[in-house]
């Protein structure tokens, strides 16, 4: 290359950035002491694959066909703890998702409200199912509960950020013809949310799917019942078909939820757009 | 050298691109190519380092046939000629150096450029070609804070960087306001002179064309119809070229007067 | 004041309703008849729930009195460090991965379709499977223990990040990616150099996500033997401690929301 020749030229000085050495070293020294500290033993980790590799041919070499019945109806109770966990997890998110919105009712109600949301969403659905089993036994009614309580705080919190997102030109419309609170919000808000609200709805009846699909292995009813009950008993085969029903059922019913959400979502025009990388953060894949 | 001798480029949804084309550029030429958007410009362009496979025809640049050579080939040949695009083409989220460091990637070892450490040789370079285009002291800001004439300038350094033969400009300064297109042309044609790199530039603008090219190439439909120096095209060659009159739409800066 | 009447003289007939949309009536039915057959399958009834809920039981009265002293508890102590050191491992891990699996899935990154359709479905059922269930699998495969802890949280982790690393690919520039053709570049040095980049700031972002995810869910894996807290979780339910129970519970809340706090603040800075 041309002029300026070789080795005349100086860069300006590099700036430094303290906030990524700061974060990187943070992150090194963590990993480093977990890897240290951490009571596993090590020599371990080279027999998994070998182990993993006998248990997966235990379990998908011999499966039972006999037990598809059996393990189809549980996982089909699995889906029926989700459904009705969300809609239960519905009746009450919806009322209270008004109350925390900051645009439909003052701060302090609305700061009340997401508390309540934050507590319930930080308890993870196995505790709850642990909980409920003492009261309602080992029935796929302490799923049910556990998925409706633990759902409450997310649902809660995906709709009234749903609410807050709301055009203000109907409201003020609203207003303007000396509507009433609760006529505001029947005609100026409900019309606008409910769309999203359904999307997001079958959105956490997709995820639940695969909560309820665990709740069992606690004992609180449905497929993951039977296949720790399966692997319990050392009794591979039903367990490779149970995981595999898990699996295909899974699949299935996303499939179909994903496709009605996105005809739902597809039938508004705007507005819905700025939901949808919400629904990558908020966790698509918490299963 | 560049020659193309009866090369067609057909796409696969059966959009002709290019028609028989016979044409020879020399070494150090400065061609602008003019003609209607779908007229074949990029086509051409992007056929010359392998980016637009002929259908059929013979494509030779520097003694190589292009129409031959395998992935590492082509590889190989594209490291010796810079592109510089109508949408600059940098990576908005990183620095100006290491947008420019791309045009080293066919020299440095690909461990290098995996942890990200270039030798020190290839920086220098990196930094004489960011001098070249005077934006040497945003060497360590961020692509996406620079204005469009500067990234622009960074998408030049980019090129030079590989130590090119050839640089290919494919509409440069599409994006830019008229005094900044200036800038960018005056710059291409200096390289040019200056390191007697093979430069070709697809223009939409007439005027800009005729200021700054040593030859001027019409392509209509993919069809090769007018080549000559810039001083032989007047109004009346590209109307031909263009198949209509023209229109304030045409020229730079009867554009910027609006 | 005007009337109407004085300005439309003529009573106006309006055009015909149109009928709403057969697909919103056709899911409303749906999700009526879905309700009412899931309730029978698992023997919904209010009042059971009533009647459980409204009974004297030591699970609500732990609630309301949660033991605190688990604090000063010394093996408490060590498996919440226990769990801590599960979810950086898994992430760390898991994480790390997810980023060469997400490139692999998109056509710039992986120019075999067969190995991209096979990546892909890989991703797929592995996003399928709960990270409860991994955990049991492995508890009965390589048994008892963190390692098979870190083993569910590898593969729960990889489904997570990989998964929202690819939809951050589907949206990136291309325009760098044809520069880096352009100049001669191999793929390994198109994608650290026009690709990595581009993703970089979004990905950090989701292996802190990803962290949080981890730190919730290693909180349950001991309940099925993998590991952490979740095994004092389980070893007081056994005992039908409620008070310690839920003492140990709430502490892990505090942890979780600290860790939290500070990985929202990051994250952050991050984007």
């Amino acid at each position: 290359m041309p002029a300026p020749p070789a080795g005349t030229v100086e860069l300006p000085r590099r700036p430094l950035d303290v906030f990524r050495w700061v974060f990187g070293a943070g992150a090194v020294v963590l990993i480093l002491w977990s890897l240290l500290r951490i009571d596993i033993k090590w020599s371990r980790l080279w027999d998994a694959p070998s182990d993993l590799w006998t248990i997966g041919t235990l379990m998908f070499g011999r499966m039972e066909s006999g037990d598809i019945g059996k393990l189809s109806g549980a996982m089909w109770e699995s889906i029926a703890i989700a459904w009705l966990g969300t809609i239960i997890a519905a009746v009450f998110a919806i009322p209270l998702s008004f109350l925390a919105a900051e645009n439909l009712v003052g701060r302090p109600v609305a700061w009340v409200t997401r508390q309540v949301f934050n507590i319930l969403r930080a308890v993870p659905e196995v505790i709850l199912a642990l909980a409920f089993i003492p009261l309602f036994g080992l029935t796929p009614m302490a799923g049910v509960m556990a998925i409706g309580v633990g759902s409450i705080g997310t649902l809660g919190k995906l709709f009234y950020e749903i609410h807050e997102g709301i055009k203000t030109g109907p409201l003020e419309a609203a207003d303007a013809v000396g509507a009433s609170r609760l006529q505001r919000m029947r005609w100026g808000v409900i019309p606008q949310v409910t769309p999203e609200m359904t999307s997001f709805l079958l959105y956490r009846f997709e995820v639940n799917i695969r909560a309820s699909a665990v709740l069992g292995l606690v004992g609180a009813g449905g497929i993951g019942s039977d296949i720790s009950q399966a692997l319990l008993f050392k009794d591979w085969g039903t367990a490779g078909l149970g995981l595999i029903i898990v699996v295909v059922g899974t699949i299935i019913v996303d499939t179909i939820s994903g496709a009605v959400r996105r005809r739902i979502v597809s039938g508004r025009q705007s507005a819905t757009t700025t939901t949808e990388p919400e629904l990558a953060i908020t966790g698509g894949v918490l299963g | 050298m560049i020659r193309f001798e009866q090369a067609c480029v057909t796409y696969p949804n059966g959009v002709v691109g290019m028609k028989d084309l016979d044409l020879t550029i020399d070494d150090g030429e400065f061609v602008v190519i003019v003609g209607l958007s779908g007229a074949g410009k990029s086509t051409l362009i992007r056929a010359i380092n392998g980016l637009v496979p002929l259908t059929s025809g013979r494509l030779d640049v520097n003694g190589r046939d292009v129409t031959k050579l395998n992935r590492s080939g082509l590889r190989e040949l594209r490291s010796g000629i810079g592109m510089i695009f109508q949408g600059f083409n940098l990576v908005d989220r990183t620095t100006v150096l290491k947008n420019v460091l791309m045009g080293r990637l066919h020299e440095v070892p690909t461990w290098r450029t995996l942890i990200g450490r270039y030798p020190a040789a290839d920086i220098d370079l990196a930094a004489r070609a960011l001098q070249r285009v005077e934006i040497l002291e945003k060497a360590y800001s961020r692509a996406s804070d620079l204005s469009g004439g500067q990234r622009q300038r960074v998408g030049i350094a980019r090129a030079l960087a590989q130590e090119p033969a050839i640089i290919l400009a494919d509409e440069p300064v599409a994006s830019l306001d008229p005094p900044t297109s200036h800038v960018v042309m005056r710059y291409l044609q200096q390289i040019s002179r200056e390191l007697g790199i093979t430069t070709i530039v697809n223009l939409h603008f007439l005027d800009l064309a005729t200021a700054y090219a040593d030859r001027i190439i019409g392509l209509r439909d993919g069809v090769l119809v007018f080549d000559g120096p810039g001083s032989d095209a007047d109004e009346q060659v590209f109307e031909s070229i263009y198949g209509r009159s023209l229109t304030a739409d045409d020229t730079m800066t009867k554009h910027a007067a609006l | 004041m005007t009337h109407l009447d004085t300005v439309v003289p003529d009573a106006p007939t309006l055009p015909r309703k149109p009928r709403p949309a057969l697909f919103t009536i056709a899911t409303i039915a749906a999700a009526i008849a879905l309700t009412i057959v899931t309730a029978r399958s698992v023997d919904f009834s209010f009042g059971e729930i009533i009647g459980n809920l409204s009974r004297k039981n030591s699970v609500v009265e732990g609630l309301l009195n949660p033991d605190w002293g688990q604090i000063w508890s010394r093996r408490s102590r060590s498996a919440f460090i226990e769990t801590l050191q599960l979810a950086v491992l898994g992430t760390a891990t898991g994480a790390t991965l997810a980023l060469p699996l997400a490139l692999w899935t998109t056509t710039f990154g992986n120019p075999n379709r067969w190995i991209r359709t096979v990546v892909r479905s890989f991703n797929n059922v592995n996003r399928a499977i709960p990270d409860l269930l991994w955990a049991s699998l492995f508890v009965a495969s390589v048994g008892i223990g963190a390692l098979s802890g870190l083993l569910a949280l590898f593969f729960f982790s990889l489904a997570v990040t990989t998964k929202l690393t690819s939809d951050t690919l589907d949206g990136i520039d291309m325009g760098p990616i044809e520069a880096a053709n352009a100049a001669g570049a191999s793929l390994p040095k198109m994608l650290r150099t026009a690709v990595v980049p581009q993703i970089l700031p979004a990905y950090a972002s989701f292996v802190l996500y990803n962290f949080e995810l981890n730190l919730r869910a290693s909180a349950v894996l001991g309940l099925v033997g993998a590991g952490g807290i979740g095994l004092r979780i389980e070893f007081f339910r056994g005992r039908g401690d409620w008070e310690a129970l839920w003492g140990l519970v709430f502490m892990f809340f505090i942890v979780v929301f600290v860790v939290e706090r500070l990985s929202v603040t990051l994250r952050r800075r991050l984007v």
